[in-house]
């Protein structure tokens, strides 16, 4: 022990730790001071004003859409991308003629940016675009909808274009998990009768813990993180109707209401820890253990 | 035989039907890039079909309007840099989180992985650059990238080195060799697999990103190539063969990257994500 304390001196750790300490730690507990002041860009003097930060964001209309927002983005899109991404990587795992050329091209959108995926929905999604057009030459014109300027639809809509986008990264993933399941297992569940839909589910699912486990959480976790999507395709409107917490962040710090800003970052920090950290541990027990 | 063929046509289903799928993804992607060569009228309809004529002149004419050129360089030198640094620290502390199996050195894991699932304090950064004195430089905007992938990289790297057998370490400490030799003569060279993937993984969201410019670049002279798409896009919001143009310009670094390093980005995803 004494001897491998000596050998790994722990200065290799010093650089990655003070500048993730510096530039991603600090900051989350300076913001954790900084929830409970008045800070405000014009003024000099910083005052502790206690709760009032966050009493004002569960009675402000805005902030509080902006949460249920997120919410129904972060659901929307972990339920969409991965019920897509293990529907897809069962079906690419199968030997098919053309599997590499689709997982390529269902994988190319997520290398992207999300600010290129985003600009080329935009005049897709208008009343007068391409999705509501088809829907028309298609004999459905009662599915063509105000895709971005119904206050009541947008969030749905930036949700399906983030699916849109990064199912393929979840596949991806399913599909390196596939990969790694022994055939013997379908072999013998074969000979002992099981169909395909039993075998999935005995065999597939559980061995497929992991890869679901890491999906789950970075859904969920990119889902409550969410900004860029919504900053480009709507900017958080019509009105305020697709605001979400990352556009409110930004939207007070223009503002220079910090003090109202960092609540709200702290406000999702919570959120993400207190939904994420029980689901790791939860899922870990789960997992077959190798 | 019967089997067989319900399987053979089991799996011609599901093939046609990925198909018809697939066009979903490819049709948006081909009315841009059709679109990027269209004259401004042509490209209005937004529906596929080739252009009439293929107008290489739009590249030329964003490139020079939209400042590409140097944004190009911008986002080379802060996705190149930020990629190295980040490359070297992470795998670094990984090493020795992973070597020395202490409680001090598990809690230092955990400090890390917490990276992984907690927002960034974005307005509370900018104070404290600010009070490091140099808020707007290229230079923080490195260092905050660098700090943002710790997280991912340590998991990947500690996932990886794990299965690096001690056994070859203790060797050379045998042969008088001190921490410093045993990573760069001895781990380095094991982990450049792992390097390539993170390379890449850090490239890819880091050149893609418009959340850190749009805070930490004041002057739009420093500004990276997809935040001078958005502010093009703002601008020329009728010529949408440009803008599609300007967004093909942005996509092909990654693009290419990706052509080149397909297997690196399975590799990673199976090492760490899968196994780890």
């Amino acid at each position: 022990m004494n001897v491998s304390k000596r050998l790994y001196s722990y200065y290799l750790i010093w650089p990655a730790l003070l500048i993730y300490s510096i530039f991603f730690v600090l900051p989350a507990l300076i913001g954790l001071f900084y929830s409970f002041t008045d800070w405000r860009l014009d003024r000099e003097a910083i005052k502790f004003i206690g709760w009032d930060n966050f009493e004002r964001i569960f009675t402000d209309r805005t902030l509080l859409l902006a949460m249920k927002n997120t919410t129904i983005f972060a659901i929307v899109t972990v339920l969409g991308k991965n019920l897509l991404g293990i529907a897809l990587a069962v079906g690419l795992n199968m030997k098919l003629k053309s599997k590499n050329l689709l997982r390529a091209i269902f994988y190319s959108p997520s290398i992207l940016s999300v600010l290129v995926i985003s600009i080329v929905f935009t005049p897709m999604l208008r009343s007068d675009g391409t999705i509501n057009r088809i829907f028309e030459a298609v004999g459905l014109p009662s599915l063509s909808q105000a895709w971005l300027t119904n206050p009541a639809l947008v969030i749905w809509t930036v949700a399906f274009v983030s699916i849109w986008q990064h199912t393929g990264f979840q596949m991806a993933i399913y599909l390196a998990g596939l990969q790694s399941i022994s055939k013997e297992y379908y072999e013998a569940a074969t000979i002992d009768g099981a169909g395909s839909w039993r075998s999935f589910r005995s065999i597939t699912i559980p061995l497929l813990l992991p890869a679901i486990n890491i999906n789950l959480m970075l859904t969920l976790i990119g889902g409550l993180k969410v900004f860029s999507e919504v900053f480009v395709l709507t900017g958080g409107g019509p009105g305020n109707a697709s605001q979400v917490v990352g556009t409110i962040i930004l939207r007070s710090f223009g503002e220079g209401s910090w003090g109202l800003g960092t609540a709200v970052n702290t406000l999702l920090f919570a959120a993400v820890t207190i939904i994420a950290i029980p689901l790791l541990i939860f899922m870990r027990r789960k997992e077959v253990s190798e | 035989m019967s089997f067989s063929r319900k399987m053979a046509w089991r799996n011609y289903l599901v093939e046609g039907f990925l198909i018809l799928a697939s066009l979903l993804i490819i049709l948006p992607l081909l009315i841009m890039l059709f679109g990027s060569f269209m004259t401004s009228a042509e490209v209005l309809k937004f529906s596929l079909r080739l252009p009439e004529k293929w107008n290489f002149s739009n590249y030329t004419t964003v490139f020079r309007e939209g400042g590409l050129g140097r944004a190009f360089l911008n986002g080379m030198l802060i996705t190149g840099v930020s990629s190295v640094l980040n490359i070297f620290t992470s795998s670094a502390a990984s090493f020795i989180l992973v070597r020395r199996e202490t409680k001090w050195s598990n809690f230092l894991y955990m400090f890390f992985f917490m990276g992984l699932i907690a927002p960034m304090s974005t307005i509370t950064t900018i104070r404290v650059v600010q009070w490091m004195g140099f808020y707007g430089s290229i230079t923080s905007v490195i260092l905050i990238y660098a700090s943002l992938n710790t997280a991912f990289s340590v998991f990947l790297y500690s996932g990886f080195i794990r299965s690096i057998p001690k056994a070859l370490d203790e060797v050379a400490f045998l042969e008088g060799a001190n921490t410093f030799d045993v990573f760069f003569r001895i781990v380095t060279p094991l982990i450049v697999p792992v390097n390539a993937t993170v390379a890449i993984m850090v490239f890819m969201s880091v050149w893609n990103d418009i959340t850190i410019p749009l805070y930490f670049l004041t002057d739009s002279s420093d500004w990276t190539m997809p935040l001078s798409v958005y502010n093009f896009y703002g601008k020329y919001s009728r010529d949408w063969n440009l803008i599609f143009a300007d967004l093909v310009l942005t996509s092909l670094p990654v693009l290419i990257l990706y052509i080149f390093c397909q297997k690196y980005i399975v590799s990673g995803l199976t090492a760490g994500a899968v196994k780890g």
